[in-house]
């Protein structure tokens, strides 16, 4: 096909269309010539390139994004927060009555999560709410473990751990209560929930994103 | 075909000592006072035919006892009820109509211990500190919980008693109906008739049966000869299968129509004309099982034809415990008795049996 284009002319063709046959040395400067004419802003040298064949890869490359490496965000480590006793409530902070005002911001902020918690809301309603809600500032009883002596603690939630409760009893003794085996209830405005903790092992941040599934039993 | 179970019986066990009723270390009445809970006492007087006066009047005299219907628990810790009678006597609650494989059962010791048993259910609401029965397999379902009633540390007011009062006042109410029974030496305090007269409180007496067998066929028994020896006597296992034949009215003809039993007299055997049998059921406090049992030595002060008698004492079935503190479970029949052969030189077998679910008794 390529030989067929480039072929020269035979002679009876271009007699007949009244062409001058050119050689290739002739057609070569005429190119040239051309191009500098059309072009004459452009180098020499550049015109050559463009005349130079490349071959062209016809397949997609997408452009490789170069990420951008993402600052870590300068903080403590496990350790340090350990060493620095971040979360510890000092002693002389470990007061009820304190953490009164909690326990009445909290009880504000259930009753504005459940429309103002009316007698007759629905309890399945309630439900659902508390278990999403936030339960720092909540006064919990144990009212049912698998070891004895911690049946009957009752107090405002201080802290709320992935396996514990810090609570504030009203003798103003911080107590570490696990969740695992032991059922809390909390009482609001005449409605009283129970919590399996060993349900309940989450973080308060991780329990709000979470799916509670009935299944499995409920028994310490 | 019977299933796998019944083919083997559980276990059971049965001690057997000998004594003499006057000997100075004798231990009967150790072995009758530790057993608490008693609902049956028979005695079996072969060749007599009348009861002398002075066990009749024995008899007579086995005492009354109270049943408080729903009577809550918390009343029994309270320091007016302990100072009343647990300390002035020996006292004696136990629950009525509980099941001790199903119910949670209560009980009160004469020396002041109350055994509550309780379901795990039940064990995780109230808050007291107990342990794991010992029969309940490998998933606790039971938890004994054991409060001294007279230690140092119970006092009014202390930590120990607040939190007993509050777990069974407020935390989780229990309240059983009660069978009752008091018994002290001299000084009369109130009585629990009265100190209980507003809660439903009803005084019962024990209901005593006379009957007397004729023509019985008796083992012949060897005081000193527990095993026994063939076409001698007969060993005491032998007695006690014969006894539970007689008490239970069990024909002992061995005839070969009968599909009920075909159980027969052990040898050697001689046959009695008539023999004296006496049933006592209530709630029986040891402390009259005692004075019965010397009024019965005291049967052989006169000559008698009977070589021997017995003395047979079942315990409550679902009483939670059998000897002194010692854990007791129903399993197939939650069986706990013993028994006495005091013979005519007052020489004595006692026999205590016990079932799957106890403790090997003292």
């Amino acid at each position: 096909m390529e030989g067929q284009l480039y072929r020269r002319l035979p002679p009876e063709d271009s007699g007949e269309l009244r062409l001058q046959p050119q050689g290739s040395e002739e057609a070569k400067t005429f190119v040239h010539a051309f191009l500098k004419r059309s072009m004459p802003k452009m180098k020499d040298e550049a015109i050559q390139e463009m005349l130079t064949r490349k071959a062209v890869v016809l397949e997609h490359y997408p452009k490789k994004k170069t990420k951008q490496k993402r600052k870590k965000t300068k903080g403590f480590t496990a350790k340090q927060r350990r060493e620095l006793r971040l979360f510890e409530i000092e002693p002389e902070q470990q007061r009820y009555a304190i953490f009164l005002p909690l326990h009445e911001l909290w009880k504000q902020y259930i009753r504005d999560l459940c429309h103002g918690l009316k007698p007759d809301a629905q309890p399945h309603m309630i439900q659902g709410k508390l278990l999403k809600a936030d339960l720092h500032g909540a006064i919990v009883t144990v009212t049912k473990s698998k070891c004895p002596s911690y049946v009957g603690i009752t107090g405002i939630i201080l802290q709320e751990f992935k396996h514990v409760f810090k609570i504030i009893t009203k003798e103003d003794k911080l107590k570490v209560v696990p969740k695992l085996n032991n059922v809390f209830s909390l009482e609001l405005d005449g409605f009283i929930s129970y919590i399996y903790g060993s349900k309940f092992l989450l973080r308060a941040s991780e329990r709000s994103a979470k799916k509670f599934k009935l299944k499995g039993t409920i028994d310490l | 075909m019977l299933p796998a179970q019944l083919g083997r019986a559980p276990r059971h066990l049965l001690v057997c000592e000998r004594s003499h009723a006057r000997h100075p270390r004798s231990r009967h009445a150790a072995h009758v006072r530790d057993h608490a809970y008693s609902c049956r006492v028979s005695f079996l007087i072969p060749e007599c035919g009348v009861l002398p006066e002075v066990v009749k009047s024995t008899i007579a005299d086995i005492g009354d006892y109270y049943l408080v219907r729903s009577l809550p628990v918390h009343e029994l810790v309270t320091h007016e009820f302990i100072d009343a009678f647990v300390k002035k006597g020996s006292c004696y609650a136990l629950s009525y109509k509980t099941k001790i494989d199903q119910d949670n059962t209560a009980a009160l010791l004469p020396n002041g211990k109350l055994i509550l048993s309780v379901d795990k259910g039940t064990y995780e609401e109230l808050g007291l500190q107990g342990r794991p029965s010992r029969y309940s397999g490998k998933k606790v379902m039971r938890y004994i919980i054991t409060i001294d009633l007279t230690d140092a540390g119970f006092q009014p007011e202390s930590k120990k008693h607040n939190r007993v009062l509050w777990a069974l006042k407020e935390k989780k109410p229990l309240e059983f109906d009660f069978l009752l029974a008091w018994y002290n030496t001299g000084a009369e305090g109130s009585t629990l008739m009265s100190y209980f007269s507003k809660n439903q409180i009803q005084a019962l007496k024990p209901k005593i049966t006379f009957s007397t067998l004729r023509d019985l066929q008796c083992p012949v028994l060897q005081s000193n000869d527990l095993q026994g020896k063939p076409e001698e006597s007969c060993s005491t296992e032998e007695l006690f299968e014969w006894l539970g034949a007689v008490l239970n009215q069990v024909s002992l003809d061995n005839k070969s129509s009968s599909f009920l039993s075909t159980y027969c007299c052990p040898e050697p055997n001689t046959v009695v004309e008539k023999a004296f049998l006496c049933t006592i059921t209530g709630f029986i406090i040891p402390e009259k099982i005692i004075q019965l049992l010397e009024q019965l030595c005291s049967y052989f002060s006169e000559p008698k034809l009977a070589y021997w008698l017995t003395l047979t004492v079942h315990g409550f079935a679902d009483s939670p415990v059998s000897w002194r503190e010692s854990e007791h479970g129903f399993h197939k029949g939650g069986e706990n008795l013993y028994n006495f052969v005091i013979f005519r030189n007052l020489d004595y077998w006692l026999q205590m049996a016990v079932g799957a679910h106890d403790d090997c008794p003292p």
